[in-house]
């Protein structure tokens, strides 16, 4: 059981693994290559994995067999373990919970040599509609307070795997950065009445020059205040505050958008590794309807240095009105 | 000029970086480091850097010229500019600052030594004095705010191609977010308490001993309760100071010296890890600035280490949660078992 903890002094927590404690030696100090021998994660493999918690299968086909689209299982090394009740503790100056959560895996596609990319449109929205139908799943559990949908992608992103997958934790608090973003846009809504997502895709879409692609519903564009190089955000140009509420035909559409989006950073950065985190609200009773969810990209083509760390202060050194034209000019 | 520009959201600013664009292909990949080529920061190569600022010399010896011991100079590729006004603008609902401020670097020795734990402790006494004399040069410039000391030790952590050892040297003309919070949250709790927190935290640390690293001279070095990183790794002075600066000629050496432990503990342990080095000191107390009252006795100076061990993914940067593989009580057990 991993224990969770917070930091006195900034309100982070951290989640501590005491039961397979890392040795000194465990640690690869060089680049990860990805592991050689069968995936886990392909056709006719399902034994291999976790049992299956949910899947969009062909007619007929049985669970953990062959004949599946979109596949979601157990991480066979959680981070945080799904059964126990919450508890938190004191120790003098330091509160400490024990680590209770969902780590759960989006299989995205059988074959293993295929990426978002290539996935037709109506796959790539069959995994978004995966996405959604987790998310409404784990929040009857009333542990737990948060969901965030994440993908690794690349060795340098945090993928360990090669096959394309996403990951969902499900946390039995708020996190701090939602927590902060939150705090933000609530302040912002109760100083000027609007949502301040809402303020954004109005500026950026009326100002243009970041906009990478823009659909009925949606908006893809460079942030005007990226932290990385190549950052790019994906917002509903309706205001919705919870992800999951996405309505059945808006699925396809935030899919191909997704795509092209990812397509275009792949051909401009010859295919870096990058993250993308499902921003949106927690559901913990509360009203969030300041709030409004995103989805952020962001490529991992600098080294997060000293300077970052200490201050919170991200060097960019692309513009985000240059890393436009280069993702607008990829030959796609 | 380079732009400062604020989230609106949360509040972090972010440096863009006009003059400097990268292109997509100027990124290298992150695998391994490149080789070395020529050292601009060894003695005899005083002309291959912009001139110094400020240096600790042998008597009769002439400025940028051989003959140092400590030396410190401009970054040639500054991230903040040191010429110019601070001007604030808006542009909608964004805030835009000009990007001035100083970028310096502290050449820690006059021969290619890449690790700081393989310096004897007078240098590193005399890195640390140059450290002091820069605080109290820059505390006169009234557009800074904060000025930011770390280190980044071998490729993955940031560090460039050149290996020689030094530390970096940043003032900022706004507090920075991370330093911020760490402020409200040591004001919180003085608030409550009227005790520092991280005195507090050092006695607690010092009775139960599970994550104590060293204890010598006036000086703690622990495994944070909540490492964020694996063999993460603070030193604290044991006694209550809010500025660094105000470290005085003796406890300079004794401060040398536990750092040069830690290090050396790190390195013998984890096979010469990257790390980044982070100083965590008060900002200059401004007039205009209106920091609390109580920032002398609610905050305490310290350095946290963080080795580069594992990779920040999608997860942590989503949560601001960070996953820990050890338990700093293990990591804490481990390094003072090792023998410097």
């Amino acid at each position: 059981m991993a224990v969770l903890r917070k930091d006195p002094v900034s309100s982070r927590w951290v989640i501590i693994n005491v039961d397979n404690p890392k040795k000194p030696e465990d640690f690869e100090k060089e680049e990860h290559v990805f592991k050689k021998g069968p995936c886990p994660f392909c056709y006719g493999n399902e034994f291999m994995t976790p049992p299956e918690i949910d899947a969009f299968r062909h007619e007929g086909t049985y669970p953990n067999t062959p004949g599946w689209l979109v596949r979601t299982v157990s991480n066979k090394f959680p981070a945080l373990q799904i059964e126990g009740d919450l508890e938190r503790r004191g120790e003098g100056i330091y509160d400490m919970s024990n680590g209770i959560g969902a780590h759960e895996i989006i299989i995205e596609t059988p074959y293993h040599d295929k990426t978002i990319t290539d996935l037709t449109d109506e796959e790539a929205a069959s995994v978004i509609n995966m996405y959604c139908r987790r998310s409404i799943d784990l929040q009857k559990d009333k542990r737990f307070k948060y969901i965030l949908i994440f993908k690794n992608y690349g060795a340098a992103a945090g993928a360990s795997l090669e096959h394309s997958h996403s990951q969902l934790i499900a946390l039995p608090m708020i996190p701090k950065n939602v927590l902060e973003e939150l705090a933000g846009s609530r302040k912002y809504f109760e100083y000027r009445g609007r949502c301040i997502f809402c303020d954004i895709a109005r500026q950026e879409i009326q100002e243009e020059e970041r906009v990478l692609i823009e659909t009925n519903h949606f908006v893809s564009f460079c942030p005007f205040v990226s932290r990385f190089p190549f950052e790019i955000q994906i917002l509903p140009k309706e205001h919705s505050c919870h992800f999951h509420e996405i309505k059945e035909k808006e699925m396809l559409e935030l899919a191909k958008i997704l795509k092209e989006t990812l397509l275009r950073l792949k051909v401009a950065l010859s295919d870096h590794s990058y993250n993308f985190i499902i921003h949106t609200s927690p559901f913990d009773r509360e009203s969030h309807d300041y709030y409004h969810w995103h989805i952020e990209i962001m490529p991992r083509l600098t080294r997060v240095a000293g300077f970052e760390w200490g201050t919170g202060f991200y060097l960019v050194p692309t513009p985000p009105e240059a890393a436009i034209k280069y993702l607008k000019e990829a030959k796609i | 000029m380079p732009e400062l520009r604020k989230d609106p959201i949360i509040g972090r600013w972010v440096i863009i970086s006009v003059e400097r664009a990268k292109r997509p292909d100027d990124f290298v990949s992150t695998n391994g480091g490149p080789s070395e080529g020529e050292c601009p920061f060894c003695e005899g190569k005083e002309t291959n850097t912009p001139p110094e600022i400020y240096a600790i010399r042998k008597f009769g010896s002439k400025k940028n010229a051989s003959g140092w011991d400590v030396r410190v100079v401009p970054s040639k590729t500054p991230f903040l500019r040191i010429e110019g006004n601070l001007d604030r603008t808006g542009k909608g609902i964004y805030d835009v600052m000009s990007g001035v401020g100083a970028h310096e670097i502290v050449i820690e020795t006059p021969h290619h030594i890449a690790n700081i734990a393989d310096l004897d402790e007078e240098q590193i006494a005399k890195v640390l004095t140059c450290l002091v004399e820069r605080f109290k040069d820059l505390e006169k410039d009234e557009r800074f705010k904060y000025v930011l000391v770390f280190k980044n030790y071998g490729w993955s952590a940031g560090a460039g191609k050149v290996k020689h050892s030094r530390t970096q040297l940043i003032a900022t003309p706004v507090t920075p977010k991370r330093v911020k919070e760490e402020l409200i949250g040591s004001s919180e709790y003085y608030e409550h308490h009227e005790r520092c927190i991280f005195c507090d935290l050092i006695n607690q640390e010092i009775a139960s001993k599970s994550r104590v690293i060293l204890d010598i001279d006036g000086f703690i070095s622990i495994a944070p309760f909540a490492s964020r990183f694996p063999f993460e790794m603070w030193i604290l002075p044991k006694k209550h100071s809010c500025d660094f600066y105000n470290l005085s000629f003796e406890n300079n050496l004794d401060l040398a010296r536990i750092i040069k432990k830690t290090l050396l503990k790190l390195r013998k342990g984890l096979n010469d890890p990257s790390f980044n080095l982070i100083l965590h000191t008060a900002p200059f107390r401004r007039k205009k600035a209106g920091y609390w009252k109580t920032i002398n006795e609610d905050y305490h100076w310290h350095i946290e280490i963080m080795p580069r061990l594992t990779r920040v993914a999608g997860f942590e940067w989503g949560t601001g949660f960070y996953i820990c593989p050890i338990p700093p009580e293990d990591a804490a057990k481990y390094l003072r078992e090792i023998e410097v």
